[in-house]
C-alpha cells in the first residue's frame, strides 16, 4: 500500500511538472495546447540520449533543450509571426507525435539501466516538483519578473506602454515553459516508467492542460489537483491494491479520462465561473501585435 | 519629483513641422505645436482631424516621416513610448491603459524602473499617497482596478504618469466618460498640477466648454493641419465649433413631435447580472410608446449595457417582467424577438454588430437569414441579399466598392450606417440603439441621430442609451438618467434641466419618482 | 528588406482567393515532402527514388492503388468529421473515439444478427449493412454529441474533452473485443469476431460502395456551407460566437449539432475501415493506428481550407503517401514509421504556412536615386 502512494505521488510529479510549465505560458497569454508534444519530445530524445551515452545528466539535459526548442518555436509562430495559438499548439502537438513515433522506435523497449536513486523511498523529482511550485508561486506574485509576466498575460498593449518589452517576457516565458514541459516527459521516460513505446505519455499533456484551467493559475491549487490526478492515474493501473476483483481492466484504464471531463465540468458551476472569470488572464491566446 | 531646474514659462514641449503620412492620407500635416511649463494647451479636432496620430507621435507610438519634437529644448527622437516616459512625458488614455485584474498599486509601479526585483510594496505605497495628498486624489492602492469608476480609474493612470515623474501630461479625451462631479475635481486637479509646473495638454473632440475653462491656449485640426491658434480668453463655443468643423454648426437638432400611440415596451421590475455576476440591474421599470424616444443617459458601466442586453435577448433576466405589445417575452430568445419586431444596434459595432471576414451580403444576413423570403426551406437566397445590400449601399450612403467587401475594410461610420440600414428596414416594433453615434464624426453622427428621428415618425418605439447628455436631451421625448443600475427618474425631454440630469447620472441627487 | 533593385515587403492580405490558398497548400507540401526525404538520405537512399516507390505503389500498383483508396476514403470521412466543426471554430480532434464507437456500434447490429455466433450465417444484406451504418453514425454521433453538448451547455474546452474521449473509448474496445469481452472473436487473438460473408459491403470494381458516400457527403457538406440557412449559422458562429449570438444564432445548438455531424461522419469512417474493406471485416488487433491514421484528418481540413471539395485530393495525395511510406519502408529498409514522420512534419510546416494566408510578400522595384 505504502508502495502506491509513493508511485502515485511520482506520478503527481510529473503532472505537477507539466502542468506548472503550461501554467508559466498561460500566465503570459500564450497557450500551448501542444503540451503533449513537447512532453513526447522530451521523453523520447531524453530516453534516447541516456541510453545512447549512459548518463540520466546528459537525457535530462537534451530534454530540457528540446523542450525549450520547441517552446522557442511556438513561440515564433504565435508571438512573431502571430498566428492562432490553437492551430500552433495542435501542430506541435501532432509534430511531437507523429516524428516521436518515428525517431523513438528503433529504441522501443526498456532503457537498461540502474534506477534513478530514491530519497527516502520517493523519486528526488517528488521535491524538484515542490521546490518549482514554491518558486514559481513566489516569483509571479512577489517579484517584478513575475507582475511583468502576468501583466503581458492579462493585457499586452498596457504593458507595453508601461515600458514593458511584451516580445521578450513572452518568448522568456514560453522557453522556460518548453523546458519544463521537456524535463516532465523525461522525468517519465527515465524514473517513473523507463520503457520507449510509441505515444508514451498517453494524454498526460492533455490532461495538465486540464489541470491548469481547473488551478484557476494558482500553482498551489495546481499541486493538490495534480497528486488526486496522480493518485487516480495509480489506481487505474492497479485497482486491485483497493477495489480487488472489481471491473474489468479495461474499464478501469477509462477512469482518469473521465475524471478529467468531471472536472472540466465542475468548473461550469456558478461558484467556480466567478472566480476563473477574475482569475483567467485576460490575453490569452490572443497573438499581440504591437501598436 | 524631477523639478529641478525648471521654470515657470519655459518650453516644455515643442513639435515643429510633425508630417505623418498613411496610404492615401496624410494625417499629420505640417503640425506645429508649443506648450510651456505650468501652461494647459487644447489640441481640438473632430474624429479624423489627425488628433491621434499627432498624439502618438508625441507619446512615441508613432514615428513621424518628417519634423522635430523638443523637449525641453532637446531635440529628441522616440523610437518607443519609453523613450518619451523616459524624458518625462506621461499619456492618460481614453481607453485606460490599466490591467483590471491587477491592484491599483501593482498598475502604478508596473514598468517602473525603480520596482526592483523583489516588489516593495510598502515603500511604493507610501511614495504614492504622498503624491495623492498633494493633488487632492483619495483612491485605495490594493483595490483591483476592475472594482474602480471610470473617475478612479483615470485618476490611477495620472497617477502612474506621475510616479514616473512625467513633467508633461497629455490627457486624451480627458473627460469624455466621467460624470459632471469627476469632471469638477479632475480640473481641480489639473489646476494643482500647473501650479507645479507640469505642462499639460489635453486632446478633445467634443466638450467644447471644457476646453474653455481649461486651458489657455488652443490649437484646432482639422484634415491634418491647423486651422488656428487662439487664446481661450477671446474665444466661444461657437468659434471653436465653427474652427473645428469649417463651417457652423447646428447645436440643437429639431425635436420632431409625433402624436403618442399606444405602449410598445412595458418593463416592470426588471433586474440582471453582469458579466462578473453582480447585481448591475436593479428592478428598473418604464415604458416606450410608439412614435417616441425613450432615452437613458449615463456614464457607462451603469447597467445601461446589461438593460440593452437583456431587452435584445442576449441576456437573461433576473426578475421582473418585459411586455412587447403586451406579450410577455421576458424568456424568449433573441431570435424570437427579432421575428416579433425588436431591433437591436449594439455598441459593440465591429464585435458584436457585425461580421469583419463575412462580406456586406453575409452581413446584411444577419438580420435577415431566418425570414422564409430570404431563406426558403432553408436555402439562403444570395439574389435578392446581394440586391437588398446594394439597396442599402446607396441609400445610406455607404462608402464601400462593392457589396462582396469585407466588413472588417469598411470604417466605423460606413459599418454604423450598414447595420443602421440593416435593423431600420426590418421596420422594428422597438428599436434598441445603444451608443449608436459613438466615436462617429459629426456628420455620420447627424446622419444617424436624423434615421432615428424617422423612424419615430415611422411610430416606431426607440429606446436611445447614450453618454451623450447633449444627444439625449435633444432627441428624446423622455428622458431616464441611470446609475448604478438604477433609473433616477424619468422625465419630460423638453423640461429636463441639463445640471439636473447630469447630477443624477452621478448618483449626486436622490432618486426622484415622477410617474 | 532589400534585394538588389528590389525591395522585399510583407502585406497584409484583405482576401484570400481560392487559387492563393490552393497555391499555399501545394507549396506547404513539397515543403513537408523535402523535409521527410531526409529520411531517406540517412538511410542512403535517393530521396527521388523513395518517392517515386512511394508514388508508383501507391498509384500505379494494382495492390497498392486499392489500399490508397481504402485509405483515402477512409481519410475524406475523417476529414469531413473535422471540417463541420471547424468551420464553426470548434477543434474535432475525437475523431478518433467516434470511429472507435461507430465500429462497435456497427458490430454490435451483427452481433444482433447472431453474425459472431457463425461465420457463414446467411443474414440478409439489405437489411443489415443499413442498419449497421446507421448504427455507425448514430454511435459516433453519440461521442461527438458529449463534447458538443459540453460545449454549447458548459462552455468546455471541445479539445480537452475530444482527447479524453479518444482515451476512453481507446479503452473501451479492448473491453469489447479482448478477454472475454463481447465481441471477442473465435480465435481468441484479441480481435474482434469476423463478419458473415453475405453482409461484405458490396464491392463496385473493387471498391467498397461506401466511395460513394465519402464523396457523396463532400458534395453534400460543400453545398450546405455555400448555400443553406446552416451552413451560414455555423460560419456565422465559428467567425465571431458574439456576433452570431445578437443575430439569434444559438451557442447552444450549434456547437451540438456540429458535434453531432461530425460524430456521424466519423462514425461511417469506422464502419468503413471495419466493416467494408476487402479483407478486414473485423476490428482488428491494430485498431490504434485507425485512430492515428484519423488526425491526417486535421492535416486535410485545414490544408483544404474547410473545403469538403478541396479535401478530395488533398485525402488521395495522403492516402496514397501513408500507404506507399508503409510499403517503401519495408521495401528499402528505412525506419519504422514513415506515414507518422510525415505526419508530424507535415502538419507543422501546414501551421508555419498559415502565415502566408494572412501576409503575402510583394516584390517591389524601387526607384532609383536621382
Amino acid at each position: 500500500m505504502w508502495d502506491f502512494h509513493v508511485r502515485s505521488l511520482d506520478a503527481s510529479t510529473i503532472l505537477t511538472i507539466a502542468a506548472l510549465s503550461e501554467l508559466i505560458g498561460q500566465r503570459a497569454g500564450i497557450l500551448n495546447v501542444g503540451i503533449e508534444g513537447v512532453m513526447l519530445f522530451g521523453a523520447t530524445l531524453g530516453f534516447i540520449a541516456a541510453k545512447i551515452t549512459g548518463s540520466y545528466l546528459l537525457g535530462f539535459l537534451v530534454a530540457i533543450a528540446i523542450g525549450g526548442l520547441i517552446g522557442l518555436l511556438h513561440g515564433f509562430f504565435s508571438i512573431t509571426l502571430g498566428g492562432d495559438q490553437v492551430v500552433n499548439g495542435m501542430g506541435i502537438w501532432i509534430l511531437g507525435f507523429g516524428l516521436t513515433a518515428y525517431i523513438g522506435y528503433p529504441y522501443t523497449g526498456p532503457l537498461g539501466m540502474e534506477r534513478i536513486p530514491k530519497i527516502m523511498g520517493l523519486s528526488p523529482f517528488f521535491f524538484v516538483g515542490i521546490a518549482l511550485i514554491i518558486i514559481t508561486w513566489f516569483v509571479l506574485s512577489k517579484t517584478s519578473l513575475g507582475l511583468r509576466i502576468r501583466s503581458v498575460g492579462e493585457n499586452p498593449s498596457v504593458a507595453e506602454v508601461s515600458g514593458i518589452n511584451v516580445t521578450r517576457t513572452r518568448y522568456l516565458s514560453v522557453i522556460t515553459s518548453g523546458m519544463l514541459m521537456g524535463f516532465a516527459g523525461a522525468i517519465y521516460s527515465l524514473d517513473y516508467n523507463p520503457v520507449w513505446n510509441y505515444n508514451f505519455i498517453m494524454g498526460w499533456g492533455f490532461i495538465a492542460l486540464a489541470l491548469v484551467f481547473f488551478s484557476m493559475w494558482n500553482p498551489f491549487i495546481l499541486l493538490g489537483g495534480s497528486i488526486l490526478f496522480g493518485s487516480l492515474w495509480q489506481l487505474s493501473l492497479n485497482p486491485q491494491l483497493v477495489l480487488p476483483g472489481i471491473l474489468s481492466r479495461y474499464v478501469w484504464r477509462m477512469v482518469p479520462f473521465a475524471m478529467t471531463i468531471i472536472v472540466l465540468l465542475l468548473m461550469s458551476t456558478k461558484w467556480f465561473r466567478i472566480r476563473w472569470g477574475a482569475a483567467k488572464p485576460e490575453a490569452l491566446g490572443q497573438p499581440y501585435v504591437k501598436g | 519629483m524631477p523639478m529641478e531646474g525648471i521654470k515657470r514659462g519655459d518650453t516644455a514641449l515643442e513639435a515643429r513641422g510633425i508630417t505623418k503620412r498613411y496610404p492615401g492620407v496624410v494625417a499629420n500635416d505640417h503640425i506645429d505645436f508649443e506648450i510651456k511649463a505650468g501652461e494647459v494647451h487644447a489640441i481640438l479636432g473632430e474624429n479624423g482631424a489627425g488628433k491621434t496620430t499627432l498624439m502618438n507621435i508625441l507619446f512615441g507610438l508613432v514615428q513621424p516621416d518628417e519634423g522635430e519634437i523638443y523637449v525641453y529644448s532637446e531635440k529628441v527622437n522616440f523610437r518607443s513610448p519609453l523613450d518619451a516616459i523616459d524624458l518625462g512625458i506621461g499619456m492618460v488614455h481614453q481607453n485606460r491603459k490599466l490591467i483590471p485584474a491587477h491592484s491599483v498599486i501593482e498598475n502604478i509601479i508596473l514598468g517602473h524602473p525603480r520596482a526592483g526585483n523583489i516588489l516593495n510594496l510598502k515603500r511604493t505605497g507610501e511614495e504614492i499617497t504622498e503624491l495623492c495628498d498633494k493633488y487632492g486624489y483619495k483612491i485605495d492602492l490594493k483595490a483591483k482596478v476592475w472594482q474602480l469608476s471610470e473617475g478612479e480609474k483615470q485618476v490611477v493612470e495620472i497617477l502612474k504618469a506621475l510616479y514616473r515623474g512625467a513633467k508633461i501630461l497629455i490627457l486624451d479625451e480627458p473627460t469624455s466618460a466621467l460624470a459632471p462631479p469627476e469632471t469638477k475635481k479632475l480640473l481641480a486637479s489639473i489646476k494643482a498640477m500647473t501650479r507645479d509646473e507640469l505642462a499639460i495638454i489635453p486632446f478633445i473632440t467634443h466638450k467644447l466648454p471644457i476646453v474653455l475653462t481649461v486651458s489657455e491656449r488652443v490649437t484646432v485640426l482639422r484634415r491634418g493641419k491647423i486651422t488656428a491658434r487662439l487664446a481661450t480668453a477671446g474665444a466661444t463655443e461657437e468659434s471653436l465649433a465653427k474652427e473645428m468643423v469649417g463651417r457652423e454648426v447646428i447645436f440643437r437638432l429639431e425635436r420632431v413631435e409625433v402624436e403618442k400611440g399606444k405602449p410598445i415596451l412595458q418593463v416592470e421590475n426588471l433586474s440582471a447580472l453582469n458579466d462578473k455576476r453582480f447585481l448591475a440591474l436593479k428592478g428598473v421599470s418604464f415604458s416606450v410608446h410608439e412614435g417616441e424616444i425613450f432615452g437613458i443617459a449615463g456614464v457607462s458601466g451603469n447597467g445601461q449595457q446589461v438593460l440593452a442586453e437583456v431587452l435584445a435577448g442576449l441576456r437573461k433576466a433576473e426578475g421582473g417582467k418585459v411586455l412587447l405589445d403586451g406579450i410577455n417575452i421576458t424568456h424568449s430568445s433573441s431570435l424570437e424577438r427579432w421575428q416579433m419586431g425588436v431591433g437591436y444596434i449594439p455598441s459593440e459595432r465591429v464585435e458584436v454588430g457585425s461580421i469583419g471576414d463575412f462580406s456586406l451580403v453575409e452581413n446584411v444576413a444577419m438580420n435577415y437569414y431566418f425570414d422564409d423570403d430570404f431563406a426558403k426551406h432553408g436555402i439562403m437566397d444570395h439574389k435578392k441579399l446581394r440586391k437588398l445590400t446594394q439597396e442599402f449601399i446607396s441609400e445610406y450612403d455607404v462608402a464601400a466598392p462593392s457589396p462582396n467587401t469585407t466588413a472588417k475594410s469598411l470604417s466605423g461610420g460606413n459599418l454604423q450606417k450598414l447595420i443602421l440600414a440593416r435593423v431600420i428596414s426590418r421596420k422594428p416594433r422597438l428599436l434598441i440603439a445603444n451608443l449608436p453615434t459613438q466615436g462617429l464624426d459629426v456628420g455620420a453622427t447627424e446622419f444617424v441621430q436624423n434615421k432615428l428621428i424617422q423612424a419615430k415618425k415611422e411610430k416606431a418605439g426607440i429606446l436611445l442609451i447614450s453618454e451623450d447628455l447633449d444627444e439625449i436631451l435633444s432627441l428624446s421625448d423622455w428622458v431616464a438618467p441611470i446609475y448604478e443600475g438604477e433609473l433616477m427618474g424619468i422625465f419630460p425631454g423638453g423640461e429636463a434641466k441639463r445640471e439636473n440630469i447630469g447630477a443624477m447620472m452621478a448618483g449626486l441627487k436622490q432618486k426622484v419618482e415622477v410617474i | 528588406m532589400k534585394l538588389g533593385n528590389y525591395e522585399v515587403k510583407l502585406e497584409k492580405r484583405l482576401e484570400l482567393t481560392a487559387w492563393e490558398a490552393a497555391t499555399i497548400s501545394i507549396l506547404a507540401i513539397f515543403v513537408a515532402l523535402a523535409l521527410v526525404s531526409f529520411i531517406f538520405l540517412q538511410a542512403g537512399v535517393n530521396p527521388l527514388t523513395g518517392y517515386k516507390e512511394i508514388f508508383t505503389y501507391a498509384f500505379a500498383n494494382p495492390f497498392g492503388l486499392p489500399l490508397t483508396i481504402n485509405r483515402s476514403i477512409f481519410l475524406l470521412l475523417c476529414t469531413c468529421a473535422f471540417i463541420i466543426p471547424i468551420r464553426a471554430g470548434l477543434w474535432n480532434i475525437g475523431m478518433a473515439g467516434q470511429l472507435y464507437v461507430g465500429a462497435l456500434a456497427a458490430f454490435a447490429v451483427a452481433f444482433a444478427f447472431g453474425a459472431k455466433e457463425s461465420h457463414s450465417l446467411d443474414l440478409s444484406p439489405g437489411i443489415v449493412i443499413p442498419l449497421m451504418m446507421v448504427a455507425a453514425a448514430l454511435g459516433g454521433a453519440a461521442i461527438g454529441a458529449i463534447a458538443g453538448f459540453l460545449k454549447g451547455r458548459f462552455n468546455t474546452n471541445e479539445i480537452v474533452v475530444t482527447m479524453m474521449l479518444n482515451f476512453i473509448t481507446f479503452w473501451l474496445v479492448p473491453f469489447m473485443i479482448k478477454e472475454g469481452g463481447l465481441f471477442m472473436g473465435a480465435s481468441g487473438e484479441g480481435e474482434g469476431f469476423k463478419l458473415s460473408s453475405s453482409i461484405y459491403a458490396p464491392l463496385i470494381m473493387g471498391v467498397p460502395f461506401t466511395i460513394f458516400i465519402a464523396l457523396g457527403l463532400a458534395v453534400l457538406l460543400y453545398f450546405l456551407f455555400a448555400k443553406t440557412k446552416i451552413g451560414y449559422q455555423i460560419k456565422a458562429y465559428g467567425l465571431s460566437p458574439a456576433a452570431a449570438k445578437y443575430a439569434g444564432i444559438s451557442s447552444f445548438k450549434i456547437p451540438l449539432l456540429v458535434f453531432i455531424m461530425g460524430g456521424a461522419i466519423a462514425g461511417l469512417a469506422g464502419y468503413h475501415y471495419f466493416a467494408a474493406v476487402p479483407g478486414v471485416y473485423k476490428i482488428t488487433k491494430n485498431y490504434g493506428d485507425f485512430g492515428d491514421l484519423a488526425f491526417y484528418g486535421i492535416i486535410c481540413g485545414l490544408i483544404s481550407q474547410g473545403n469538403p471539395l478541396a479535401a478530395i485530393p488533398f485525402a488521395l495525395l495522403f492516402g496514397g503517401l501513408t500507404n506507399g511510406g508503409r510499403f517503401v519502408q519495408g521495401k528499402l529498409k528505412l525506419g519504422f514509421g514513415i506515414d507518422y514522420a510525415l505526419l508530424g512534419v507535415l502538419m507543422i510546416i501546414l501551421v508555419a504556412f498559415q502565415f502566408f494566408y494572412r501576409y503575402k510578400i510583394v516584390w517591389m522595384k524601387t526607384e532609383k536615386e536621382k
